[in-house]
């Protein structure tokens, strides 16, 4: 289990991380969500040792990181880059074996590895020779090779194409599925809904809401209502305290309410102007949640 | 990974990779067509030797030809004989160069300038034993030189001392850029923040060292050794003990390049993403040069002085100047494993500070870090 303890860093005047805490444990895979800047980077880099928090601990398996654990790690940084002019596969070997495989397993794992992500036959390659696309798969691959306890990928699915993408979905599952805690960083909200059960929103170097997602959603203090009304003036609004409009479009209404506004009073309402065609009640998506808890 | 099989993995792929490119070959094909060219050249220009011999008149009958016939053998070379008047004037023609030896019939005796040249000492001989009839092995002749025989043999180690320093200047130089290039690439690219999450920095830099040292040693060792072997051969017209002295600057390349290629890698690391690789190892080129430059005024000036020992065990000169000056002066005993350790003192400690500035440097993105920032580095640990 990754444990990342009340981490604070400052660069000089900018105060990078001020008290980020979540948890990752094995066979789960957490979305690490926050606007740029928040902190994410700063976070994962910590996790290898690449920068010292000022104070905080980050410890795996309640233990602190040394170099003996971070090579049962694998990462995928933010900014991508192996080495342009050696060849694809004895580059992927060559990771696994800095990672602690003998000769002979780093380099069945580099085979296995390019076979699964359809570069087999561009091993040996130079990575420079490879598309921008394939060169994302022998990054992956580079981080995968040693078979990780701990997998972080700073934003995987950033420039890939959807078949690229559904690729890297199947294979964090899979990673999963063996028992590996996985730790990624995204943009891509609706994805991330999609294959995570958790996540940690940062923002501003803290952690405002960490845990199972759908928790999350319950607990928040807003609720999504959809509407669909027939015949309903324009500019109709429910009169219902603690309600408010948040989009209106082709007769479809979305409106945003507090958590303790009973959903009856709301339909009670709109029938008595028009005849309601849809009406949807619920947590707000993640989206919602990720702009409600990071509005400033 | 941490300790030797980390550095070990790392020096591999610096190895392999860089077999691989042409650079290396071309330049070691080079390197060996000039030692090799220098031996031809040598040969053709002493194909057919032509030696100036005087005579004190009267000179006998039949000498010109006997000496002729006595030097056939020899590369069939061949004998100017010239007649002087007086043993006095065939001195003046020697100390002046008009001729390469001095035949005083009446005293039995060869004269030479400085150095006694064997073959003419024994085409000499040969002719006037014939010439008189005589059988071998009764010698007839008894050798001699105006001066001591010095100066031939400090102009060879000259030449071996300068050249080989020179050689030393240069492995050093381009094999620094090589472990420059190869750093500010690996920061450039990214590749070292994967690296690092598995390697400690300073195994990294180790290993990167020790790898290009390698190709330098074996580059070296392979040229160095040639031209020594030559020497020691014959193949140069110069004594083969300075064969030996040629051979020292294998040993002080590795020591050497130690000590500057560490060097070349921190700086390699405070190089920002937009400055190129020739930029970032200036401070070290310029270090070097000015090392090089130091011992060479020295050496020039009095290759036994007090400032030429003193640069002899200095850790940042001691490479460039102890080749040099073994074969020009001879270094004592106790100086070379003086040198020795303070140039393995000074490559530990600076392993240590570039260790610690390569860490941060290497993930450091924005500007050129300046001496200050890696000073404060340094310290921080």
């Amino acid at each position: 289990m990754l444990e990342i303890r009340d981490i604070r860093k400052r660069f000089g005047e900018v105060e990078a991380l001020a008290g980020c805490s979540f948890t990752v444990e094995r066979g789960r895979m957490l979305g690490f969500l926050g606007p740029n800047g928040a902190g994410k980077t700063t976070t994962m880099r910590a996790v290898f040792g690449l920068l010292e928090p000022d104070s905080g601990d980050v410890l795996w398996d309640r233990q602190a990181i040394g170099l003996a654990e971070r090579l049962r790690f694998g990462y995928m940084p933010e900014e991508r880059g192996l080495y342009p002019r050696m060849r694809v596969g004895e580059q992927i070997e060559y990771f696994g074996r800095l990672h602690g495989l003998d000769r002979h397993a780093a380099s069945a794992a580099a085979s296995r590895w390019l076979e699964r992500l359809g570069l087999a036959e561009r091993s040996r390659a130079k990575l420079e020779e490879l598309s921008h696309g394939n060169q994302q798969r022998a990054q992956l691959a580079a981080a995968l090779v040693h078979e990780p306890e701990l997998l972080v990928l700073d934003e995987p699915f950033a420039g890939l194409d959807p078949v690229a993408a559904r690729t890297l979905v199947e294979v964090l599952r899979g990673e999963t599925a063996r028992g590996a805690a996985v730790l990624f960083s995204s943009h891509q909200l609706e994805l991330v809904e999609d294959i995570c059960e958790e996540v940690a929103i940062i923002d501003s170097g803290r952690i405002v809401a960490t845990g199972d997602l759908d928790a999350l959603r319950s607990a928040s203090e807003r609720r999504r209502i959809e509407l669909r009304l027939d015949g309903a003036p324009q500019d109709w609004v429910p009169d219902v305290a603690g309600v408010a409009v948040a989009d209106r479009e082709d007769g479809g209404l979305l409106l945003v309410a507090r958590r303790d506004v009973a959903p009856e009073d709301v339909l009670r309402a709109a029938e008595q102007t028009a005849t309601v065609v849809e009406f949807s009640y619920g947590p707000p998506s993640l989206s919602e949640l990720f702009l409600e808890l990071v509005e400033r | 990974m941490s300790g030797w099989p980390a550095i070990r993995l790392v020096a591999q792929r610096e190895l392999r990779e860089r077999l691989r490119s042409r650079v290396l070959l071309a330049t070691t094909l080079v390197m060996l067509a000039l030692v090799g060219g220098s031996v031809a050249l040598q040969g053709a220009l002493s194909k057919t030797p032509t030696y100036r011999i005087a005579v004190a008149a009267p000179a006998p009958p039949g000498l010109g030809a006997a000496l002729q016939r006595a030097a056939h053998p020899f590369d069939e070379a061949k004998v100017r004989l010239r007649v002087v008047a007086s043993p006095a004037a065939g001195r003046r023609a020697l100390e002046a160069g008009r001729i390469d030896g001095l035949l005083l019939l009446a005293a039995d005796r060869l004269v030479f300038r400085s150095d006694v040249d064997p073959k003419l000492a024994a085409l000499a001989e040969t002719a006037v034993s014939t010439l008189r009839g005589r059988l071998p092995p009764e010698p007839e002749l008894t050798t001699a030189t105006l001066h001591p025989p010095e100066k031939q043999r400090t102009e060879a180690a000259m030449v071996v001392a300068y050249l080989g320093s020179l050689a030393l200047l240069m492995s050093l130089a381009f094999y620094g850029e090589w472990v420059v290039t190869g750093v500010v690439e690996e920061k450039n690219n990214r590749v070292v923040e994967l690296v690092l999450s598995a390697v400690r920095a300073r195994d990294l830099l180790t290993g990167k060292v020790i790898g290009i040292g390698l190709l330098g040693l074996g580059q070296l060792a392979v040229v160095a050794g040639l031209a020594a072997a030559l020497i020691v051969a014959g193949a140069f017209d110069v004594p083969a003990s300075l064969g030996g002295n040629l051979a020292l600057v294998i040993p002080w390349f590795a020591l050497g390049f130690a000590l500057y290629a560490v060097a070349y890698a921190g700086a390699g690391a405070l190089a920002s993403r937009q400055q190129n690789a020739e930029t970032a190892g200036q401070p070290v080129t310029y270090t070097l040069l000015a090392a090089y430059f130091a011992g060479y005024l020295a050496l020039s000036a009095n290759a036994s002085g007090a400032i030429a020992q003193v640069l002899t065990v200095f850790p940042l000169t001691a490479p460039l100047v102890l080749p040099a000056r073994s074969a020009l002066a001879g270094v004592p005993l106790w100086q070379h494993a003086l040198a020795l350790g303070l140039v393995i003192a000074a490559i530990c400690l600076l392993i240590r500070l570039a260790g610690r500035v390569y860490a941060h440097g290497l993930l450091h993105t924005g500007p050129r870090l300046g001496l200050r920032a890696a000073w404060r580095l340094v310290r921080q640990g």
